[in-house]
């Protein structure tokens, strides 16, 4: 160090030109950007917190197990609801009659139903349906909402219009709109999808938008929009990673509630004609008071609460997860 | 102030209307009209012709198409002249094909045919339908009649301009003598004797337009009434909104005092008679009661009405969400990361997760080997009967009660007064009753009214599995059988409930809190 100290060059000895000595190099824009910091990835963060809960790899466990049953099961096995009607001596059948009648197999482990078709694969069938009514709802409702939340909060003049069809929307139950349009139109799955569909998403859209008018005037997005970022990618970078915890937050009380709806729907005698928890439910009302009868009426009754928790408990800590504030 | 929640309640109404109109888009015009009959039992028993003409007098009757029977436009043509009654008769009967018609009646026909296709309708000629070459099958005889569908937005302005129906002296077209109002202060009712005021009308619907009696409110009036159009097979030719609010139940027989003096043990309720036209000439137990033709009366019924039903059991369950969830609440929150709190938090996850359904189901069950009645008995009711109706509707409310109550709370321990205010030596327990209690009231209160509408309206589930006789039921009821005026009643019912509660609920707000102030002047 000492040496090259001694060895100090002074630039005008070399007899150069500035234009010679210096080169002016264009702006790295991605360096800029660049700071000094742990390395933080969001995702890698959220896995990492989302797993440091042990009991949230018990629940992820259980969603893979309810995976497992309601869409590969069903198409292993089959299920043919009208099989044993002809035997007479097959009906409501409690789990341990229905074993001794059939032999041990895991279809009879919850006893037979009205028809004589086995509870265990009726759940899990209706489950298939229910569960890809309540996903399918809650990917269309969420999309529009986000997508329409976000317009929502930043837009004045939309927000105008939009409070509007809020209040039109608002003052009518959702269950009144649901019923008069499955009653109207034929009630299949498509129609219940979109009955379900068609004002759900404004009650997301709504929360979403108050949200994002709290995040979008403060002061950081200010310094990003004196800086000359686009509102889009205000919205996209700077905002969006604030939602995602809330997002999530919010779709772990709807799937549930969409599951609850459909089998509500269906109770009333509204559901679709095809095999759901909520219809097998509307089917086996009279099963639930009958003595010997009740494994039919509770087992769907305790899956459907069963699913409904473990995907609420899966949204909520993972909600938990995506904050970035608990990423310390 | 006053001017604010006006115009909030005015703009509240205009969306109320525009979700009506789409409702009844959506069951008057995509609906098939013939599904209102899905539950009608003449209508099955009826066949051939005589069944499409039932269907166009009920369609008429139901205010969705203008229906014209030939026959009709002849006594009309009689009545002003036109014809004679020995032409009418001549060609009243049409052939059994349009070519079996005599000459004199083609004419008539193609008049009829000429007159009303000018004026849009759609005219329709039934053929005879024969059983045997020579014999007419049943209600298969010929038919000619004209009609046209009523616009849907002729349809939503009657229905609008028809809720508010103002009774008066020119009511009943027929001849009735001096039209007018009488005051009385002794209700002839109660025999004439009592101290009771009341006005009677004479030409109007209604003969009592102001009364007093022992039920609450003690004074009725008749001068307005609620229209929501007419059931069709719910509570047939009943209107939706009187299906709401009528009592139920079974019949509370007591003296009563008929117009002739004739004195009864009878359940026929004189306050709410109305006018039928001829009615007392045709029936002869009338003519034994009755000095006019106000006879159409209601009767007394021992039990609520639906929205009464309604009302008691979501009010009870709020109230009693409120009693036990607001101090669990406050416990959680004060008991924050102990055993207590996580097991609040397990409960209210539990009950946010299960189906509504599923644990409705359940307490049913549970109610039902505790040897509670667990189905709602007008012939017998009990106390006991509320209990578990109430239960099931307040077990899902106290939780949300104990989730925001404890968020209110934690918020506000968390905020710089309340650190302040420990600083200054304030007791613990001053810092919650004074301080933190009444800022985390303030949303809680603005939310009582909306819980009250939102068990309401939950009350869907409820009525469906305990049997209440209530407005959700009726709902469920009406859609089961396509019958849409109740339909869009109901809806009108419910819109209006949630604009007033959610503007009561921004009063109750501001009467809680001196800050809050809803006009920008006061600011």
């Amino acid at each position: 160090m000492a040496v090259a100290q001694a060895e100090t060059i002074d630039l005008r000895d070399t007899g150069l030109s500035d234009a010679e000595l210096f080169e002016r190099i264009p702006q790295d824009t991605a360096a800029v950007e660049k700071i000094t910091a742990p390395r933080y990835s969001y995702w890698h963060s959220v896995f990492r917190v989302f797993f440091r809960k042990k009991t949230n790899i018990l629940i992820l466990a259980a969603f893979a197990f309810i995976i497992v049953f309601t869409y590969v099961y069903p198409a292993v096995m089959g299920y043919d609801r009208y099989g044993n009607i002809m035997d007479s001596t097959a009906k409501h059948l409690t789990p341990w009659a229905a074993i001794e009648k059939f032999g041990f197999s895991i279809r009879w482990i919850f006893g037979t139903g009205a028809s004589g078709q086995s509870t265990f694969d009726a759940m899990w069938y209706g489950a298939r349906i229910s569960l890809s009514l309540a996903l399918l709802c809650t990917l269309i409702n969420f999309t529009i909402g986000i997508v329409v939340g976000a317009i929502w909060g930043f837009s004045k003049r939309v927000d105008v219009f939009m409070n509007e069809v809020r209040n039109v929307v608002s003052n009518v139950p959702g269950t009144l709109i649901i019923s008069v349009w499955v009653l109207v139109f034929s009630p299949s799955f498509s129609t219940l999808l979109f009955a379900m569909c068609v004002t759900g998403w404004i009650g997301i859209a709504y929360s979403l938008r108050t949200q994002v008018i709290i995040i979008r005037d403060r002061e950081y997005n200010l310094a990003s929009k004196c800086l000359g970022s686009s509102t889009v990618r205000i919205a996209v970078k700077n905002i969006l990673p604030f939602m995602i915890s809330f997002i999530v937050t919010i779709m772990a009380t709807q799937i549930p509630a969409y599951i609850a709806s459909e089998a509500f729907l269906s109770y009333i005698g509204l559901g679709i004609s095809d095999t759901t928890l909520g219809k097998i439910l509307y089917n086996a009302q009279s099963a639930m008071v009958t003595p010997g009868w009740g494994w039919e009426f509770w087992c769907p009754v305790m899956l459907s609460a069963f699913i409904s928790v473990v995907l609420f408990l899966i949204g909520q800590n993972l909600g938990d997860a995506a904050d970035p504030r608990t990423h310390m | 102030m006053v001017k604010y929640f006006f115009k909030r309640f005015f703009r509240g109404c205009i969306s109320v209307v525009i979700a009506i109109a789409l409702i009844m888009l959506m069951v008057f015009s995509w609906l098939d009209p013939t599904l209102i009959f899905a539950e009608d039992e003449q209508y099955t028993k009826l066949s051939n012709n005589q069944k499409t003409l039932y269907t166009y007098q009920k369609w008429e009757e139901y205010d969705y198409l203008d229906y014209v029977p030939y026959t009709d436009w002849l006594n009309a043509k009689t009545a002003s002249g036109e014809i004679t009654e020995e032409e009418r008769a001549a060609v009243a009967a049409i052939g059994r094909t349009a070519d079996a018609d005599n000459a004199e009646v083609a004419r008539y026909v193609a008049e009829f045919t000429a007159e009303y296709e000018a004026q849009g309708y759609t005219v329709v000629r039934l053929d005879a339908v024969m059983a045997t070459p020579t014999r007419i099958a049943t209600g298969g005889s010929q038919t000619l009649f004209a009609f046209q569908n009523t616009p849907l937005l002729v349809r939503m302005l009657n229905f609008f301009t028809g809720i508010l129906d103002f009774d008066n002296i020119h009511y009943v077209q027929e001849d009735i003598g001096e039209r007018g109002l009488t005051f009385t202060l002794h209700d002839p009712a109660y025999g004439g004797e009592k101290f009771a005021p009341a006005i009677m009308g004479n030409g109007t619907l209604h003969k009592y337009l102001l009364y007093v009696d022992g039920s609450f409110p003690y004074i009725h009036q008749n001068f307005v009434k609620i229209r929501l159009g007419t059931s069709y097979s719910v509570n047939k030719g009943v209107d939706a909104f009187d299906t709401m609010v009528m009592p139920q139940g079974n019949y509370v027989r007591s003296t009563t005092y008929y117009p002739t003096g004739v004195v009864e043990e009878s359940a026929d309720d004189l306050h709410s008679a109305t006018y039928l036209a001829g009615s007392r000439e045709l029936n002869m137990v009338y003519q034994g009661l009755y000095t006019d033709d106000y006879t159409n009366v209601d009767l007394v019924k021992d039990s609520g009405s639906r929205v009464a039903y309604s009302f008691i059991v979501s009010i009870i369950a709020s109230a009693l969400a409120y009693i036990v969830g607001l101090p669990l609440g406050i416990l959680m929150a004060k008991r924050k990361d102990t055993w207590v709190d996580s097991l609040g938090n397990a409960y209210v996850v539990i009950i946010m997760a299960v189906p509504g359904l599923a644990y409705t189901l359940m307490l049913k069950a549970i109610g039902n080997k505790l040897g509670l009645p667990t189905t709602f008995s007008l012939d017998n009711p009990t106390t006991l009967m509320y209990i578990m109706p109430i239960l099931s509707s307040a077990i899902g409310a106290i939780a949300g009660e104990m989730k925001w109550m404890r968020r209110y709370m934690v918020d506000q321990m968390n905020s710089d007064y309340v650190k302040f205010a420990r600083s200054e030596g304030l007791s613990e327990r001053e810092i919650f009753t004074k301080h933190i209690f009444k800022n985390a009231a303030i949303p809680i209160v603005h939310g009582i009214p909306g819980a009250i509408t939102g068990a309401l309206s939950g009350a869907i589930i409820l009525e469906q599995v305990y049997l209440i006789p209530g407005v959700g039921g009726l709902l469920v009821q009406a859609i089961g059988a396509y019958d849409n005026a109740v339909i869009v009643g109901v809806a009108l019912f419910y819109g209006v409930l949630f604009i007033i509660s959610a503007i009561l609920g921004d009063i109750l707000m501001a009467v809680m809190d001196p800050r809050i102030s809803y006009t920008s002047k006061a600011r």
